[in-house]
């Protein structure tokens, strides 16, 4: 029963501390600094938030995803194929990102989220998760100009993503997440989106995690753990019959389960009760020892305190609920 | 006739360099409340020349005060903060830009009247009616972190309260239209939408003023024709920006006759001016739907992001295109 985090965390802390990244992209957009100098504060908020995951008690962490600007675009960047349009809303949250828009052939141009990893792993003592957003969900958040068919976008899509993700198990991650929240409003995408995992992730050795958040999986549920990925994430906060869902279904054994049980889109922390009573409840469902334990999506939406906060409340409870029940992390 | 395509501005002008440079050291405890005060005041008088210039028939007094349109309730600097909120850390919104999201962290309670002296003191500088300009109880609450209510419902009816005790010192001070905006209306319509109008609801029911709403950038056809149900005089969007494809949902379900429509006309994110043709071309599209009488010639949304030259410019080309459009149709 290892805890776990989801990918993004706050970038810049609140004052006393520097907002160093704010800072440094700001010089940078006004032509006062070079591309290497804001990758060298990029490099040392990074090290600065693995550090925060760590001493927070996390078993699993990311690197915090502290170079992305969200969770499309960083991507759609860095493939061939893509043009960058004007803000949208993400979801239901007051954040917005810059809309990919398809305008070509989408392809692999050159790795650099192994490049990322390998940073991030170097600088912590734990293991660190590499993430991905999948194929669906950068179909379904982008327009599409050129293939004018959703599914020849996704394939490409995780055609497109393979080399990357290869690239990351040959390098030893040993987790590799994929991000797919859209399926929980698109499940008519679900048997292309299995489709898609089996291109991407083909030859891939390591364990692999599918996680999802915001959405209600009703419709989506039990199908989700038919995909061929090692675990599966979900968010039991923003969606609390999503609790009721998962009980009424047997969960596999070959399966684990990403619970989502620490609100990260509210300030309000949790008790060491609540999150002991949660994992109760989660133990009858699945056994411990193929569960992780994380907050409900990405922490980028509170303070950065609070961010860290929330996750030394998670591993708190963590420890209560092992000792409570008797389990070994 | 004398009504028709009225003249106006959503809510926020851009804050002059002294203002800003006055409201940082204010934050960092280097200037005392009063002479911010003053700024404020002087900014705000020369907003009111501005929209008198350019000959706008209902002003808003500009937002010199505010930062945030939630968190200024909230604690900035400088406000009257809502009994039971207060101001939270820095948040990313998008790209490199932050903000001090608030926090409901008690029972909401109004604390007494936190708009009315800015908008009385505005009012007392013109003769062209001010509207009166508030945040209304759903976008409120979804803008803020909720720590202390069990559910988004109870916080947003206890919000709903709070906002309606302002309303009502508005009125009692004078105000005859007041604006309270919802741009968060549509962040989950399916759940929240029947209780985001019963909140508005709630706020303004039996009180004699006129009410609109502006709603900006979002799903508007997924709220359209529900959004009907808001209990206003006007309903304001952003036209210029969608290139006027809302019409597309009037074509389909017809604007009612007792509601006036807000068009905005000119794109607040942008920086190049439109031309006074965009403008008559834009409300030309919307007069073959909607009697003048029915139409209210706007921004797109609060000019706050644009230089004050620009947002002049907007402004003024908004009425010249106006005033051709009402001599063309022998309204002036």
């Amino acid at each position: 029963m290892l805890t776990t985090v989801v990918g993004h965390y706050p970038k810049i802390p609140n004052r006393p501390r520097p907002a160093r990244l704010r800072q440094a992209i700001a010089r940078y957009e006004r032509g006062e600094i070079s591309r290497q100098e804001l990758a060298r504060i990029e490099d040392e908020v990074t090290v600065e938030v693995i550090q925060e995951q760590i001493e927070a008690g996390i078993d699993i962490i990311s690197d915090g995803q502290i170079r992305w600007e969200d969770d499309q675009t960083y991507i759609a960047r860095r493939l061939s194929g893509f043009d960058i349009n004007g803000l949208v809303r993400y979801l239901d949250t007051n954040t917005y990102f810059r809309q990919p828009v398809v305008v070509g052939e989408v392809r692999h141009r050159e790795t650099f989220l192994v490049q990322d990893w390998r940073f991030a792993q170097k600088h912590s003592p734990r293991p660190v998760k590499a993430i991905v957003t999948g194929p669906v969900t950068l179909a379904r958040l982008s327009r599409d100009e050129h293939y004018h068919d959703h599914r020849r976008l996704v394939m490409a899509l995780a055609e497109a993503l393979a080399p990357e993700v290869k690239a990351l198990a040959e390098a030893g991650a040993p987790v590799v997440q994929v991000n797919e929240p859209l399926i929980l409003w698109h499940p008519e995408d679900l048997p292309l989106l299995r489709e898609a995992l089996q291109v991407m992730l083909a030859g891939v050795a390591c364990e692999t995690a599918l996680y999802t958040w915001f959405g209600s999986i009703e419709r989506v549920y039990p199908q989700l753990l038919e995909l061929p990925v090692t675990t599966i994430g979900i968010d039991l906060v923003s969606q609390p019959r999503n609790w009721q869902v998962l009980g009424q279904h047997a969960f596999p054994a070959d399966r684990k389960l990403g619970a989502g049980i620490v609100d990260g889109r509210n300030t309000r922390l949790e008790s060491v009760e609540e999150i002991v009573a949660s994992v109760r409840h989660l133990t009858r469902i699945v056994p411990p020892d193929r569960l992780y334990l994380n907050p409900s999506c990405g922490l980028e939406y509170l303070p950065r305190e609070v961010a860290q906060d929330k996750l030394r409340r998670l591993a708190e409870g963590a420890r209560a609920a092992r000792q409570a029940l008797g389990v070994e992390a | 006739m004398r009504d028709a395509l009225l003249t106006s501005a959503v809510g926020s002008y851009p804050k002059p360099d002294y203002l800003v440079r006055a409201r940082n050291a204010y934050a960092q405890g280097k200037l005392d409340v009063q002479e911010l005060r003053q700024l404020e005041r002087k900014a705000t008088e020369d907003w009111v020349r501005v929209q008198e210039r350019v000959g706008l028939d209902v002003l808003v007094h500009g937002e010199q005060e505010r930062g945030d349109m939630v968190a200024y309730f909230a604690g900035e600097p400088g406000g009257v903060v809502i009994e039971g909120m207060k101001l939270g850390g820095l948040v990313r919104s998008y790209g490199n830009r932050y903000y001090h999201k608030p926090i409901i962290a008690g029972k909401l309670r109004w604390p007494g009247p936190m708009t009315v002296d800015m908008w009385r003191f505005t009012q007392s500088l013109t003769d062209r009616p001010v509207k009166g300009m508030l945040t209304g109880p759903y976008t409120m609450v979804e803008w803020s972190f909720n720590e202390y209510y069990p559910t988004r419902e109870e916080a947003v009816m206890d919000m709903a309260l709070v906002i309606r005790e302002e309303v009502k010192a508005l009125v009692a001070a004078g105000c005859r239209y007041i604006q309270i905006d919802e741009p968060a209306i549509h962040t989950r319509p399916e759940e929240d939408f029947d209780m985001a109008v019963e909140a508005f609801r709630r706020v303004v029911e039996g009180i004699d003023c006129e009410f609109h709403t502006h709603i900006c950038y979002g799903p508007i056809e997924k709220i359209y024709p529900e959004m009907l149900r808001l209990p206003v005089r006007q309903i304001h969007l952003a036209f210029k920006n969608t290139g006027f494809q809302y019409l597309k949902l009037l074509e389909e379900h017809p604007w009612p006759a007792d509601k006036v429509l807000g068009v905005g006309v000119t794109d607040v994110h942008n920086h190049k001016v439109e031309s006074v043709e965009e403008v008559v071309e834009g409300m030309k599209l919307v007069l073959r739907l909607l009697p003048p009488e029915q139409v209210w010639v706007l921004p797109d949304c609060g000019l706050k992001t644009r230089t004050p030259e620009e947002a002049e410019a907007k402004l003024r080309v908004m009425v010249e295109g106006v005033q051709r459009v009402k001599r063309e149709l022998g309204l002036d």
